[in-house]
């Protein structure tokens, strides 16, 4: 029987270096096209938490406990929240979520249909993004570390 | 033309709805919700699929927007209901797989009709 | 008008800096939940004011100035519509959590995973304002799984003891279904008429009554039915509330059955299948829903849940259980009110009955809360509940006696506290109706004064070993309750102002006689 916390072999860890940046890569294109095809924020980040799952199975608990740290992924959580809440106020001179960008905004303004368009859509994207993928890796982190069996 | 859709849809629905009432074990039950919650979201997405002067919809998909001039697309707002109730059924998934081994570790067993010191 | 959005602002922004905060340490996240909870409890009574005073409903599009579309005729953004009963149930809801967060700065002082918590109650508190202030169905849909989620997080908070697992398990796996049904329904309702919006749903319906329309609603009610806690169904509202904390037992118990359950019903019944519009068709010779049969099945279920709440309270040993069980008979009342309302529409008894139901939401969340802190008190300082060990507790612990004698006695009904005069508008709209249903009423209220009483004699009795040692507790833990036992007793003796200038309007926006919800609307739409 295999101890608790060890990884799963040399094949398996190979494979994984060399796996999860493309789908890394993978997600951060579903992020960022969510206004043009399928996709956006919830969808890129769940396949980005794909990753991060690759690596806490692959690379075994020991190695995980090193690489992540809770405080620091619950603090991006709050930033992911507070970047989506401020982009949906930016216009609230109008109403609540008015898309200022849009229509006289500096940046997002081009044409329907290009990857900088849509106002805030973009940056609303990144936030969800970013506070999904904390969100599911914490989650799955904290069950996988759940040893408190009787014996 | 029978429409298959609904027809899966509402089977879904309705073995989710056995699977609930009928077994025993704790894990089967959480998948039992999650496949009346899929059974509704299939029931949601086909309800966008419209033919619209005979020609077939296509995917809403925007890259090479001018050579699509003219064809129609599935309906948006039942693929933006969907993804918001897939969210909410992915953290009831996560917060009920946590609650379950919880309540392994103290029952030790994974039966629910042994959850049953709380009576009167 | 524009203070509205900040009513959703302010517990969303308290709720998402909250792990940047606890890192600065524990006594700055008190500050900051205080302070965050305090400024809502501010901005939901001058929405009410302003709501008050002009007497008219306030529509709020988010997304652009109008809801109707660009070259179409009908609404595609979504809308915020708050009526008068709304504004109510937002400041009593900001109110009692207010105090809630109060209590639990003391209660909890003995647990970890603080900062969890507190993220939690302020999401619950977002979930339903979002409730009561929404008009769009798929929205409310949204607000209602926010607020179930914290709400299943929060009964399973302690996972070091089985009640608290055993509880979330049962409450998580029922909510979860229901709330499944609750989305079957509006997915139907979707798949018939094509739009979302509440008030504009609402003149499709009265224009295309189909089958699947009456099946979707008998999904909707089904399913919020079994979220307010209506027998036959009644089961996990008896395991989830005392197993949770009692600061938030008391939200619980107060609140969430409130604003997720009965206000949706209502909301739903008056708002979208409005029966005034379909019997206004019905002389017509239109084809037309047949809304009586609904409200006699409400005022059945309704009948049960009084008589069989009330009565399972009186056996119970638990003292939370016997709040919780108490919780369930009060809802038959509120339900009672509202059938009536229903099959009695546009006459006077109809009115009496819903002012009587809407007066009956505010005092039972004024009273439970206190009941329930009430509770905590106990817990927190003998640290037992079992009332067979609690006897003598009114030499030691006197305010709380006295808080809980006036609670006790504002929920049976004893005349100059607030739960006579809405008691008296319910017992008197069912005895001018239908006079059976009066009886079972004062049967109900029987059962409950013999729950009271017993309880009210074990802390009247000989000191048993337990509470020779206790004592009163601390500040953060009074103050709340002599907040509650002041608005009880001011509330009492002004009943009868409060009754004609705040719940009477109430019942009349709700029942819209004029269609006051729909011309709201249609104000955008090229003047109707």
């Amino acid at each position: 029987m295999r101890p608790q916390n060890s990884d799963m072999g040399l094949i398996v860890k190979t494979m994984a270096r060399a796996t999860i940046p493309l789908i890394g890569i993978f997600g951060a294109y579903v992020i960022a096209h969510g206004h043009i095809t399928p996709g956006g924020g919830f969808q890129g980040g769940a396949t980005i938490a794909g990753a991060g799952v690759l690596f806490l199975v692959a690379f075994g608990l020991s190695e995980a406990k090193e690489k992540i740290n809770k405080n620091f992924y619950s603090v991006l959580e709050g930033i992911g929240g507070l970047v989506f809440l401020a982009a949906g106020m930016l216009g609230l001179g109008v109403v609540f979520f008015y898309n200022v960008l849009w229509h006289k905004g500096p940046v997002f303004n081009g044409e329907a249909g290009t990857l900088l368009s849509a106002g805030y859509l973009p940056i609303m994207n990144l936030a969800v993004g970013l506070k999904v993928y904390t969100g599911l890796v914490s989650a799955l982190f904290a069950i996988a570390l759940f040893r408190r069996w009787k014996k | 033309m029978i429409a298959f859709q609904f027809v899966t849809a509402f089977l879904m629905i309705f073995m989710g709805l056995y699977a609930f009432l009928y077994k025993r074990n704790l894990i089967k039950l959480v998948l039992a919700l999650n496949l009346v919650d899929a059974g509704i979201h299939l029931l949601l997405i086909s309800l966008g699929y419209r033919l619209e002067n005979g020609l077939l919809p296509t995917a809403p998909i925007y890259t090479g927007y001018e050579t699509l001039k003219g064809t129609p697309m599935v309906g948006p707002i039942p693929q933006a209901l969907v993804l918001t109730s897939i969210v909410i059924g992915v953290c009831v998934l996560s917060l009920a797989m946590a609650l379950t081994i919880n309540a392994y570790q103290h029952y030790e067993t994974l039966d629910v009709s042994k959850l049953r010191r709380l009576r009167g | 008008m524009n203070v509205l959005p900040w009513l959703i602002i302010t517990p969303l922004f308290g709720a998402f800096s909250m792990p940047v905060i606890s890192l600065l340490g524990g006594k700055f996240r008190e500050h900051w939940v205080v302070i965050v909870s305090g400024l809502t409890l501010g901005i939901a009574a001058k929405v009410f004011y302003t709501i008050w005073k002009s007497n008219e409903i306030l529509v709020y599009t988010l997304g652009d100035t109008n809801p109707i579309g660009n070259g179409v005729k009908f609404p595609i953004r979504i809308i915020w519509e708050v009526d008068l009963f709304g504004a109510l149930l937002a400041l009593t809801i900001t109110f009692v959590s207010f105090l809630a967060i109060l209590y639990s700065l003391e209660y909890m002082k003995h647990d970890t995973g603080l900062d969890k918590y507190y993220t939690l109650t302020l999401v619950l508190e977002l979930g339903m304002l979002g409730i009561v202030i929404t008009g769009d169905i798929f929205n409310f849909y949204v607000f209602l799984e926010i607020m179930s989620i914290a709400s299943y997080a929060l009964v399973a908070f302690r996972n070091d003891t089985w009640e608290g697992i055993e509880a979330g398990v049962k409450y998580m796996f029922v909510g979860s279904l229901a709330s499944s049904f609750i989305l079957l329904g509006i997915a139907l309702l979707y798949g018939q008429y094509g739009t979302l919006t509440m008030a504009y749903l609402a003149m499709k319906i009265a224009e295309n009554p189909t089958l699947i329309s009456k099946v979707a609603l008998a999904f909707l009610v089904g399913g919020l039915l079994f979220k307010s806690g209506a027998v036959p169904v009644h089961m996990w509202l008896s395991d989830a509330h005392p197993a949770a904390p009692s600061s938030i037992s008391a939200m619980l118990s107060g609140l969430v059955i409130k604003a997720g359950g009965v206000y949706a019903i209502a909301r739903i019944i008056f708002g979208i299948f409005n029966p005034g519009l379909h019997s206004y068709l019905k002389a017509f010779d239109m084809p037309a829903l047949n809304l009586n049969t609904l409200g006699w099945i409400i005022i059945f279920f309704a009948c049960l849940t009084l008589v069989i709440g009330n009565a399972m309270a009186v056996v119970q040993n638990d003292m939370k259980r016997l709040f919780a069980f108490s919780s369930v008979g009060q809802i038959g009342y509120i339900l009672l009110g509202f059938g009536i309302g229903i099959v009695a529409y546009g006459d006077k008894i109809g009115e009496i009955a819903l002012t009587g139901a809407v007066y009956h939401i505010v005092n039972h969340a004024v009273i439970k809360g206190l009941l329930f802190f009430i509770a905590g008190a106990v817990i927190h300082q003998v640290g037992t509940k079992n009332l067979n060990e609690l006897s003598g507790l009114a030499r030691r612990m006197p305010f709380t006696t006295l808080s809980f004698i006036i609670g006790a006695a504002a929920i049976i009904g004893l005349p100059p506290l607030n739960g006579f005069a809405s008691k008296w508008l319910i017992y008197e709209s069912s005895a001018m109706y239908n006079p059976i249903l009066a009886v079972i009423a004062v049967i109900g209220t029987v059962f409950s004064l013999a729950a009271y009483t017993r309880v009210l004699f074990t802390f009247l009795g000989v000191e048993s070993e337990k509470v020779k040692m206790v004592k009163e507790p601390g500040n953060a833990m009074i103050v709340p309750m002599l907040v509650l036992v002041i608005i009880i007793l001011v509330m009492g003796i002004l009943s009868w102002q409060i009754s004609d200038k705040i719940m009477l309007p109430t019942a009349k926006m709700l029942e819209q006689l004029n269609g006051e919800y729909i011309m709201a609307l249609l104000k955008f739409m090229g003047g109707g």
